[in-house]
C-alpha cells in the first residue's frame, strides 16, 4: 500500500497543495466582514475530502475507470434531466439537487464523465485521424448534455464543455475538410439557433453575453469594483487581511467569481504572478501525463483536462480584471463551491493514476 | 499503442504546451496592465470610495428674548428607525409592522424598497421627531419588532410655536441652485437658515463646520475615524423682541389678518413683530405635507407666509395725516390756528370728496383736525399743495427708504410723486390734481409698511429721530451666559421743527383723550392709567388682498383699521403701529390692540412680566421642572 502511495507524482501533488494553501488563506481573508466567515473552514472540509478520493483514485488503473465511462454517461444525463424536474430553483436557474441540506450541481461532474467517456470512445480505435462517424458521435455526446445543462439555464457550464469537443479531435488529428465542415456546421448551426430556436429573450442574454457593457447595472459595476481591487493591489499588494476593497465589501461575490480579485488586491502583482505560474505548472504537469499515458484514452482525457482547466483559468482570471465577457466560471482551488471542487480533485486524481501507472508500469 | 501516431501525439501536445504558457503570459500581461501601469489610478479609485471627509455640522447659535429667554433651542429629536442590516424582507412581518405603526403597507413596502436602492449611510427613518405618545407607541411595539430601533438626532425647536413664526423664520437643507452658485459658502446638506431672523442672522448664528477623515464600507458605514475637526458651535444671541410683548400681540391679534410692530425708542430695537396669521416654524423642519403647502405656501387667501410688518403694503389712511400736516406747515401754506370749515364733504376739480362725518366737523384749527381725523380739513391742506411738497417730506424724514430693519425682503413704502407715476404708470404718466386730494388722507397710491409707518411715529416720538429698526440685540458671552449688547444702529437727526412738532404732538394726545380713539371706553381707561398718544386711520382697501374672493362670496370689502402711535405720551418708550385687514374702523378694531400693548409696556410688564414660551415639542431627554425651559 505505501509502495503504491509513494510511486505518485510528488510535482503535481506539490502544486495542487501550494494552489490548495493560497485558495484557502484567499477565503479566509475573504470571508472576513461577511456573513460567511467560516467560509475557509467548510471549503478546507471540501478540500479535504477532495483530496482524499485524489489520492484514492491516483491508486486506480485508469482503464477500470474507463470500462465504466458509458454506464457514468448515461447516469449524468439521467440526472441532468432529473435536476430539470426535482432541482432546486436558486436566482432563476435550476442546477442543484438539495441533498442533506447541501446542494450539489450534477454539471460539474457531468463535465469530466464526458471527458471521461469520448476519451475512452476516441481513444479505443487507433486511426492516425478522427473518423466522420467518430466526429459526429462526438459532436452528439459533448452536445447533448450541453442542451440539458443550457435548459437549466447555465451558459457558462455549457461552454465549459467545448475544450473536450475542440481538443481530442485535434489531438486525435483531423482532416482539414472536417475542421471545415465541423466550422461549417457550427456556423448554420448557430444561425439557425439564432433564426429558429432562441427565443427573443434568450437573444437578449447571449447579446448581454457578447457584451457584458450592455449590462452596466448589475455585472459592470462588480467587474469595475474587481479592477479596482486588481489595480490598487499594485506590485506587492496591500498585505493579507488588509485589502480594502476585500475587507469594506466593495468587491463583490468575492468568495466565489471574484476570489482571484481578492488574492490579487491583497498579494499584488508578485501574489498574481506567483498564483498563475503554478496553475502554468499545473497544466503542464497535466500536459506531461498525456505525453506519458499508456493509452490513448488516458493521453486525451488529460488534454482534454488541461483544455477545460484552461478555460477555466481564462475566463475566471480574464473576467475579473475585465478583459473578458463576464460569465460565471469558478477558478479552481480558489472559488468556494463544494460540487466543483470534488469534481476538480476526482479529474485531478485520474491524472495521478495515469502518471502513476506511466511510472510503476 | 500505435508507435506510428506516438511522435504525431506528442508534437501535438508540445504545441498545447507552449499555448498554455501563452495562456498564462496573456493574463500576466493583463494583470501587470492593471497593477503596474495603471496602479496609481486604481489606488485613487479605490481611496476616493473608501476614504471621505464627513463634515461635523456645528451646532446652530440659540436665538433669545431681550430678556434672555430661549425663542430657539437646540433639541434632541427621537426617530424611530431600522438599520440597513436588519431590514425586515418577509412580506408578513412588513404588513404586521405597518398595521403597528397605523401606516398603509403597501406604502411602507415602498419606502423599504426604495431605500434598499438608494439608502446608504443612515438607517430608514420610520417616523420622525416622536412625541411623548408616540415615544410611548415606539416602546410598545419595540417588544415585538425588535429589529426596530430609536435614533436621537439633533433639531431646532422654536419654542413658541407660531408666536414669532415671521421673525425668526426656520432652517432647512441649502437649495442647490444657491449652493451651486457660491459652491465655496455652502456645502451639500449644509442647514441654513431659510426665512426670517434664521436667515438673516445666519451668519452670525452658524458656526464653523468641522470635517472628519474616515473610513467607510461599501454601505457607507463608518468602519474607522482617522481624525478630525471639531467643530466650533455657533453664538448664541439676544433679539430686542420682548417675549410677553410678542404674547400680547399675538393674543391680541388673535383669528384676525394683520400686523404688530412695536419700536424701542431707546435705540429702535423692535420689541414686538408680530404678522397674522402667523405660522410654526417646527412644522416647516419636515419634509413638507400636501397639507403643509395648501395650509400656507400656496394659501392666496390669507397669505400666511407673507411677513405682513414688512412685506405688507397698506393704505396707511387718516395716519398719514401727520404727514400731510407736517408738511404744510413745513411749506407754510397754515400755521396750527389755520381754520377750515367742514360741511361733510367738499368739492374740489368737480368732484365731491366726502368727510367721515356726514354731517361735518364745523370749523376745526389743526389739533382738533387731527384729534377728529377730519378729511376735508387735509384735503384742503393737500390742494394748497403739490404732491411732490407730500413727497418731499416724506422723504426727508425717512419714510421713502426701507427701514433696513435685519430682516430678509423687506418691501419699500410708496409715497406717490409726479416722478414716480411717470415710471409706475407709463400708460397714464400725467399727474391729476385730484390724486393729490387722496393723498392728503392717506389713500390713492399712498402704502406704507407697518414697519415704515410704526418707524414715522417714533420720529414723531423722539421729537425728529429716525430711527434704524432692528432685531440683533447682541451676542452672548459664552461664560457668563450674558448680554454682551451690540453697538445700536445710529439714529438720524432730521431738521423737525420743535413749534411743528409740539402741534402734531398735541393732536396725537388728543386723539386718545377726546377724538376718534377717546371715544372708545376701554382706550380711555388704559389711557387713564397710561396717557399715550396715537392716530386712528380706517383704511379702503385697494390692494394686498384678494379682491375676486371677497366678491365670489359676496362679502362686503371692508376697511382696513389701523393705529399707530407711541406711549407713553410725556417721555415716550416706544413707537408702535397696527394694522387689522377687514376689521372696520381703526378706533375700534385696531386701537385697543395698541392699548393692550402699551398697558403691558408701561404696566403689567414691571410688575408680572408673562412667563417665557414653553413650545410644544417634548424634549425626552430635557431635565424636567421650571428650570427646563430656561
Amino acid at each position: 500500500m505505501r509502495e503504491r502511495f509513494r510511486a505518485l507524482d510528488s510535482r503535481l501533488l506539490w502544486v495542487i497543495l501550494a494552489l490548495i494553501a493560497l485558495g484557502t488563506l484567499t477565503l479566509y481573508s475573504a470571508g472576513r466582514n461577511t456573513p460567511a466567515a467560516s467560509i475557509w473552514l467548510k471549503q478546507s472540509l471540501w478540500n479535504l475530502i477532495g483530496l482524499t478520493l485524489m489520492l484514492l483514485l491516483a491508486t486506480v488503473d485508469p482503464r477500470r475507470l474507463f470500462r465504466y465511462s458509458f454506464p457514468s454517461y448515461l447516469l449524468g444525463l439521467v440526472a441532468l434531466a432529473a435536476v430539470l424536474v426535482i432541482g432546486k430553483k436558486i436566482g432563476g436557474a435550476t442546477r442543484w439537487f438539495l441533498i442533506a441540506g447541501q446542494t450539489f450541481q450534477p454539471s460539474e461532474l457531468m463535465k469530466w464523465v464526458t471527458l471521461l467517456y469520448v476519451s475512452h470512445r476516441l481513444g479505443s480505435k487507433s486511426a492516425d485521424s478522427v473518423g466522420r462517424l467518430e466526429l459526429f458521435g462526438a459532436v452528439g455526446l459533448v452536445v447533448f448534455p450541453m442542451l440539458l445543462i443550457q435548459r437549466q439555464p447555465d451558459l457558462g457550464m455549457a461552454l465549459s464543455f467545448l475544450p473536450i469537443l475542440l481538443l481530442i479531435p485535434l489531438m486525435k488529428g483531423l482532416r482539414a475538410r472536417w475542421v471545415v465542415a465541423l466550422l461549417l456546421l457550427a456556423g448554420l448551426g448557430g444561425f439557425g439557433a439564432w433564426k429558429v430556436v432562441l427565443k427573443p429573450y434568450q437573444k437578449q442574454r447571449v447579446l448581454i453575453f457578447l457584451d457584458p457593457s450592455a449590462d452596466l447595472q448589475g455585472k459592470g459595476y462588480q467587474v469595475n469594483q474587481s479592477r479596482i481591487a486588481i489595480g490598487s493591489g499594485g506590485l506587492i499588494g496591500k498585505g493579507f487581511t488588509s485589502g480594502s476593497q476585500t475587507q469594506l465589501n466593495f468587491l463583490p461575490v468575492k468568495t466565489t467569481d471574484f476570489a482571484f480579485s481578492v488574492w490579487a488586491e491583497e498579494r499584488g502583482f508578485v501574489g498574481v504572478l506567483l498564483v498563475l505560474g503554478l496553475f502554468g505548472l499545473l497544466l503542464s504537469r497535466i500536459l506531461d501525463a498525456a505525453r506519458e499515458a499508456h493509452t490513448y484514452a488516458e493521453a486525451y482525457f488529460c488534454a482534454g483536462a488541461a483544455g477545460i482547466f484552461s478555460l477555466h483559468l481564462l475566463v475566471n482570471v480574464g473576467m475579473v480584471a475585465g478583459a473578458l465577457p463576464n460569465k460565471g466560471m469558478v477558478l479552481p482551488f480558489f472559488s468556494a463551491g463544494g460540487s466543483s471542487t470534488l469534481s476538480f480533485f476526482l479529474a485531478l486524481g485520474l491524472i495521478m493514476g495515469v502518471l502513476h501507472r506511466a511510472r510503476v508500469k | 499503442m500505435d508507435p506510428r501516431q506516438r511522435p504525431l501525439l506528442r508534437r501535438r501536445l508540445g504545441a498545447f504546451k507552449v499555448m498554455t504558457w501563452g495562456l498564462v503570459a496573456f493574463l500576466v500581461l493583463i494583470y501587470a496592465w492593471l497593477q503596474l501601469v495603471r496602479y496609481w489610478e486604481f489606488k485613487q479609485l479605490a481611496l476616493q470610495q473608501a476614504v471621505k471627509i464627513r463634515p461635523i455640522p456645528a451646532p446652530r447659535g440659540l436665538v433669545l428674548d431681550r430678556n434672555g429667554h430661549r425663542l430657539v433651542d437646540n433639541r434632541r429629536a427621537l426617530h424611530l428607525v431600522i438599520q440597513r442590516e436588519d431590514l425586515p424582507t418577509r412580506p408578513e412581518v412588513v404588513a404586521s409592522l405597518a398595521a403597528a405603526l397605523q401606516v398603509d403597507p403597501a406604502a411602507l413596502t415602498r419606502k423599504i424598497q426604495s431605500y434598499r436602492l438608494a439608502g446608504k449611510g443612515r438607517p430608514l427613518v420610520l417616523k420622525e421627531n416622536l412625541d411623548e405618545a408616540g415615544i410611548a407607541i415606539a416602546e410598545r411595539i419595540r417588544a415585538r419588532f425588535p429589529f426596530l430601533g430609536v435614533e436621537v438626532a439633533p433639531r431646532r425647536v422654536y419654542l413658541g410655536d407660531e408666536l414669532a413664526g415671521h421673525v425668526l423664520g426656520y432652517v432647512g437643507e441649502v437649495d442647490e441652485p444657491l449652493m451651486k452658485a457660491k459652491p465655496d459658502l455652502y456645502r451639500l446638506g449644509e442647514t441654513i437658515g431659510k426665512e426670517g431672523f434664521e436667515a438673516s442672522g445666519n451668519d452670525k448664528l452658524k458656526g464653523l463646520d468641522g470635517q472628519k477623515r474616515i473610513l467607510v464600507d461599501q454601505l457607507g458605514t463608518e468602519v474607522a475615524n482617522f481624525g478630525q475637526e471639531d467643530a466650533t458651535a455657533g453664538r448664541s444671541l439676544y433679539l430686542t423682541l420682548d417675549a410677553g410683548m410678542q404674547k400680547i400681540a399675538q393674543d391680541a391679534m388673535g383669528q384676525e389678518a394683520g400686523a404688530v410692530v412695536v419700536l424701542d425708542l431707546r435705540d429702535g430695537g423692535v420689541l414686538a413683530m408680530y404678522s397674522s396669521p402667523s405660522y410654526d416654524p417646527n412644522l416647516f423642519l419636515n419634509r413638507l405635507s400636501q397639507d403643509m403647502v395648501d395650509r400656507y405656501l400656496a394659501n392666496d387667501l390669507t397669505r400666511p407666509m407673507v411677513n405682513r410688518p414688512i412685506q405688507g403694503i397698506y393704505a396707511p389712511g387718516s395716519t398719514f395725516k401727520l404727514l400731510v400736516a407736517l408738511a404744510a406747515l413745513e411749506k407754510g401754506i397754515a400755521t396750527p390756528q389755520t381754520a377750515i370749515y367742514c360741511a361733510g364733504k367738499k368739492n374740489y376739480y368737480g368732484r365731491d370728496f366726502r368727510c367721515d362725518k356726514p354731517t361735518g366737523h364745523g370749523t376745526l384749527a389743526m389739533v382738533q383736525a387731527i384729534a377728529q381725523s377730519c378729511d376735508v380739513y387735509f384735503y384742503d391742506l393737500a390742494a394748497r399743495m403739490d404732491v411732490d411738497d407730500i413727497h418731499a417730506t416724506a422723504e426727508k424724514y425717512g419714510l421713502t427708504e426701507r427701514t433696513g430693519i435685519d430682516l430678509p425682503q423687506e418691501k419699500r413704502t410708496r409715497i406717490p410723486s409726479r416722478a414716480w407715476k411717470k415710471k409706475a404708470v407709463p400708460k397714464d404718466p400725467k399727474w391729476y390734481a385730484g390724486e393729490t386730494i387722496s393723498v392728503g388722507i392717506g389713500q390713492g397710491a399712498v402704502g406704507v409698511t407697518p414697519l415704515g409707518l410704526a418707524r414715522f411715529y417714533a420720529l414723531l416720538a423722539t421729537k425728529g429721530k429716525l430711527i434704524t429698526p432692528h432685531l440683533f440685540y447682541g451676542y452672548r458671552d459664552d461664560q457668563s451666559n450674558e448680554l454682551q449688547p451690540a453697538p445700536t444702529p445710529a439714529f438720524k437727526d432730521t431738521p423737525l421743527d420743535p413749534k411743528h412738532w409740539a402741534t402734531l404732538d398735541e393732536g396725537l394726545a388728543e386723539v386718545v383723550r377726546s377724538g376718534t380713539a377717546g371715544a372708545n371706553p376701554f382706550i380711555r381707561e388704559i389711557a387713564s392709567l397710561v396717557p399715550f398718544s396715537g392716530k386712528t386711520g380706517t383704511a379702503q382697501v385697494a390692494t394686498f388682498v384678494d379682491k375676486a374672493h371677497y366678491a365670489r362670496q359676496a362679502k362686503k370689502l371692508k376697511d382696513h383699521a389701523l393705529f399707530a402711535g407711541y406711549a407713553p405720551r410725556e417721555h415716550p418708550q416706544i413707537a408702535f403701529a397696527v394694522v387689522v385687514e377687514n376689521a372696520g374702523f381703526g378706533s375700534t378694531a385696531a386701537a385697543p390692540i395698541a392699548a393692550k400693548l402699551v398697558k403691558y409696556w408701561c404696566l403689567d410688564r414691571l410688575a408680572n412680566p408673562l412667563p417665557p414660551p414653553r413650545g410644544r415639542m417634548v424634549d425626552p431627554f430635557a431635565p424636567q421642572g421650571p428650570e427646563a425651559a430656561e
